[in-house]
């Protein structure tokens, strides 16, 4: 995939072929992952219908009447290392980043965004959903 | 070699040895392999964790024929159960660096190491600067991996809280904190062990790790000329990074090394054991007076000829 195509329609649709396909979100309980979750890249919105563990649709520019719990937010250019194949230091996992931005106040790094309780109760599936962006945009690759 | 290039039966051995840490008997459970007569290499796993961090250094051919390498666990972790005389339970558990240093050196001491070689990651490298500051004599050298004078922003209350999976939440927020080059299942052996940590130790472990743990101001205390220290970091530590690393020599000033490894995380004893190895071995050359040059300001996997294996298309 090219940089240009990360969040294309079609870019979507593979993501949640992805998540939908992978074993991991089938298994310890990471099959009750119920909890949408918007990405925001350079304020373009993207809900993420989560059910079961799987990606029901993904619903660009969210209104009033959608809901979710958190988030991740960061500028296009953070996003695009973040799903790069080998991604660089600091931006190959949402912690890593989060901490960059939140506690060391670095630019260009993704950021959690909304119900911190909500985001660890749903640590590792979301992470896991997460990571697989990278697998979605490269073809591959954990 | 290969980490998975071991016999049948590995020549580790795991025994127990009682310390006194604070005037309170404690039952230490040790894993140990090499020459009884070898340089004590001793081992400090990361916060909440436990021994089995070192497994793979542990059935190392070529460092155990030389050093007697030592892992223990610490107090509340892995094997090491809480002391029986104490009413354990009516507390939070809670490291601070005075209490961390005085285990270490119980255990040395309860073992009769003659000047070990100290080696720890994570809370186990940060504390590298309180054993120079503090216990300069003790030790042959100090080598802290992923160490830094500060480290915040890691005593975090979720990740001692019923309201969720501690289990999983304590391991898996320091997925991120490993390299994506570092094999699948050596990163997710790492994550394995975290799980295994009791309630409330991974956190009470961050309280000294970010909390009590700040040299910014006292590093001029440390003086490595007694002591030598390495300061050496993984390129995709981002709790600790490289450029802390190399701070944190430089405040020491004369003595202390800072030392950057490519291509490798915060955990890299159990999340790369082959390259963490190859780069050690450069390491404990310098230790002992085998090398010849300076250590380079960057180990790179070239350097030290690990190949590194492409990543399967899918996992």
């Amino acid at each position: 995939m090219t940089a240009s195509d990360l969040a294309s329609h079609e870019w979507w649709e593979r993501y949640k072929r992805v998540v939908n396909a992978d074993p991991e979100m089938r298994v310890r309980g990471h099959q009750h992952f119920e909890e949408d979750f918007v990405v925001d890249i350079d304020g373009d919105r993207f809900l993420v219908r989560m059910e079961g563990g799987r990606v029901e649709e993904v619903l660009p520019n969210p209104g009033l009447n959608e809901r979710w719990a958190f988030g991740v937010r960061g500028s296009r250019t953070a996003w695009e290392e973040f799903v790069r194949e080998v991604p660089p230091p600091f931006n190959h996992e949402i912690v890593a980043s989060h901490y960059r931005t939140a506690v060391r106040d670095e630019p260009d790094h993704l950021e959690l965004t909304g119900d911190n309780e909500a985001i660890f109760q749903n640590l590792r599936a979301f992470q896991r959903a997460l990571d697989l962006m990278r697998v979605a945009h490269n073809d591959g690759g954990s | 070699m290969s980490v998975e290039d071991v016999d049948a039966v590995e020549p580790i051995v795991g025994r127990y040895v009682h310390a006194d840490i604070g005037g309170v008997d404690h039952r230490i459970y040790f894993e140990e392999n090499g020459p009884e007569d070898g340089i004590p290499l001793l081992c400090q796993h990361t916060a909440g964790n436990n021994c089995q961090e070192w497994r793979h250094l542990l059935t190392d051919e070529t460092i155990a024929e030389e050093f007697r390498v030592i892992a223990y666990d610490l107090p509340f972790h892995g094997k090491s159960v809480p002391p029986v005389s104490q009413r354990w339970w009516t507390e939070d558990y809670l490291m601070t660096a005075e209490r961390f240093t005085e285990s270490i050196v119980a255990i040395a001491d309860a073992l009769e190491l003659d000047e070990p070689i100290y080696m720890g990651s994570s809370m186990g490298g940060n504390i590298t600067l309180e054993l120079a500051d503090w216990y300069p004599d003790r030790f042959r050298a100090l080598i802290g991996l992923e160490c830094a004078a500060h480290s915040p922003g890691f005593y975090i209350d979720w990740l001692d809280h019923p309201h969720v999976n501690t289990t999983e939440v304590n391991a898996y927020a320091c997925w991120g904190l490993m390299a994506p080059q570092s094999p699948e299942s050596t990163r997710r052996e790492t994550m394995y062990l975290y799980e295994q940590g009791a309630t409330g130790v991974f956190k009470g472990d961050l309280y000294y790790y970010s909390v009590d743990h700040d040299y910014r101001e006292k590093l001029d205390d440390v003086d490595a000329t007694r002591v030598p220290l390495y300061v050496v970091n993984g390129e995709y530590d981002y709790l600790t990074t490289p450029d802390d690393g190399r701070e944190t020599a430089a405040g020491v000033g004369e003595g202390a090394v800072a030392v950057e490894m490519a291509e490798i995380g915060h955990f890299p004893m159990s999340e790369h054991p082959e390259l963490f190895n190859a780069y050690l071995r450069e390491i404990l050359a310098d230790v002992t007076g085998d090398r010849d040059e300076a250590l380079p300001d960057v180990l790179t996997p070239e350097d030290v000829g690990v190949e590194m294996t492409p990543r399967p298309a899918t996992e």
